[in-house]
């Protein structure tokens, strides 16, 4: 589901809200805040490690730099979820790095049943995302291939050689379709 | 800045944002991104852009046990608690305090706020940069600024605790000026009881995104007892 414009202001307000509590050391307000965007950066952090304890061990971080860093946040710099799934998504790819993990290029179903996917938790309404149309519209100028190398090194945190492997394709070949499909966005976007 | 390099910081601002930016490049591009404005804000415009790439993300609720980890982590739960207690006996609190009013006019010395432990960090030509008090008996960790170097712009500068063996831990990003005071979590504290030295860093602004020291380390002080 698409957000309206109006339900991702007010949710980003919200959001804008709860971080200068927090950078106040107001507790209450974290733990609002990890209601609201923990089921989506626990999803995008998952995604990435593949590996409950570690995923777990990543949000417990992942919430701790956001109590830290409330502080630094400033809505004239950029969407707030943004900046939060930023600080997520580094820490998981860090420690996928750190933990030397084999980059698993399929799920591991058997890791993913333990945890369940809960449609009605309040990250699910996607007012989270960012304005809907200009991206889509760029999006949809990307061929299949640059498509779904963008989404594997951005969801599963894929290497350009996890990419190559998984897609039986050389590696230059990968590195060219995601260096072009970043000039056809980048483009697209400021045009 | 020419249209060449600009479009070479667009281009690797692009691939980090994406997570194809990996190993000493990933640590070096951070660096850059910390001391220079327009690297920061190329990334700022990658981040939110491709966020479009997790449209399909379905939530999935953490277990229950996490946000508990977190309480601990950050010593919140006992503040709760505290708070708590606080309300649901803040009538007999406020009776007992009317009583005891007369009682604290013999109140000679309240238990002092002492420093536990104490740091000050100078720069090699010996400008006095940062003092520190780590006050060990509420937890806090006072810090106050004194002359400090020219920051680059979209940086901060960030303490580490370096307990021996283990990694640095952070003690937040530093006052650019004034004082400032906070909360020591429990890691903090059992990392600085294991510490005899500390350190400043260069980070990106709000402090390193990774939890661990990405940006060059400018000073190591030694911690301390007062005497």
């Amino acid at each position: 589901m698409n957000p309206t414009p109006e339900s991702a202001i007010e949710f980003d307000r919200q959001l804008e809200g709860l971080l200068n509590r927090c950078a106040a050391a107001d507790s209450q307000a974290l733990q609002r805040l990890y209601g609201l965007v923990s089921p989506i950066l626990f999803a995008a952090i998952t995604r990435i490690l593949r590996r409950r304890a570690l995923a777990e061990e990543a949000l417990q971080d992942v919430f701790i730099s956001i109590w830290e860093q409330a502080g630094q946040f400033t809505a004239a710099r950029g969407r707030p979820m943004a900046w939060m799934m930023s600080i997520a998504r580094y820490r998981a790819i860090d420690l996928l790095r750190r933990e030397r993990l084999a980059p698993t290029l399929v799920a591991q179903p058997e890791e993913y049943r333990m945890i369940d996917a809960d449609p009605d938790s309040e990250g699910s309404s996607a007012a989270w995302l960012p304005s809907a149309e200009a991206m889509k519209r760029c999006f949809a100028l990307l061929s299949e291939q640059q498509a779904h190398c963008l989404e594997l090194a951005y969801c599963n945190g894929s290497s350009h050689e996890d990419i190559a492997r998984l897609t039986g394709s050389p590696l230059g070949t990968v590195k060219s379709w995601i260096r072009r499909a970043l000039q056809s966005l980048r483009q697209c976007l400021e045009s | 800045m020419t249209p060449d390099s600009r479009e070479l910081i667009d281009r690797l601002a692009s691939e980090y944002a994406l997570g194809t930016l990996r190993g000493p490049a990933r640590r070096r591009f951070e660096r850059w991104r910390a001391s220079t404005p327009f690297v920061d804000e190329r990334c700022r415009f990658w981040e939110e852009r491709l966020m479009h790439l997790a449209k399909d993300l379905k939530p999935v609720q953490p277990p229950a046990h996490v946000w508990p980890a977190i309480q601990r982590r950050l010593n919140l739960a006992n503040r709760q608690t505290g708070l708590r207690r606080v309300r649901s006996f803040a009538l007999a609190a406020s009776v007992l305090l009317i009583i005891g009013a007369a009682a604290l006019l013999y109140w000679r010395s309240p238990p002092a706020i002492r420093a536990t432990a104490v740091a000050t960090i100078v720069a090699k030509t010996g400008e006095h940069l940062w003092d520190l008090q780590v006050l060990g008996n509420v937890d806090r960790l006072v810090v106050r600024a004194a002359n400090l170097p020219a920051r680059p712009a979209g940086s901060d500068y960030e303490l580490w605790a370096l307990p021996a063996g283990a990694a640095p831990v952070s003690l937040g990003v530093l006052p650019a000026a004034g004082a400032s005071s906070r909360t020591l979590t429990v890691m903090q504290k059992q990392a600085l009881a294991r510490s005899t030295q500390v350190a400043v860093s260069i980070e990106p602004l709000g402090g390193s995104p990774t939890g661990q020291p990405t940006g060059a380390v400018l000073y190591v002080a030694p911690l301390r007892t007062p005497s």
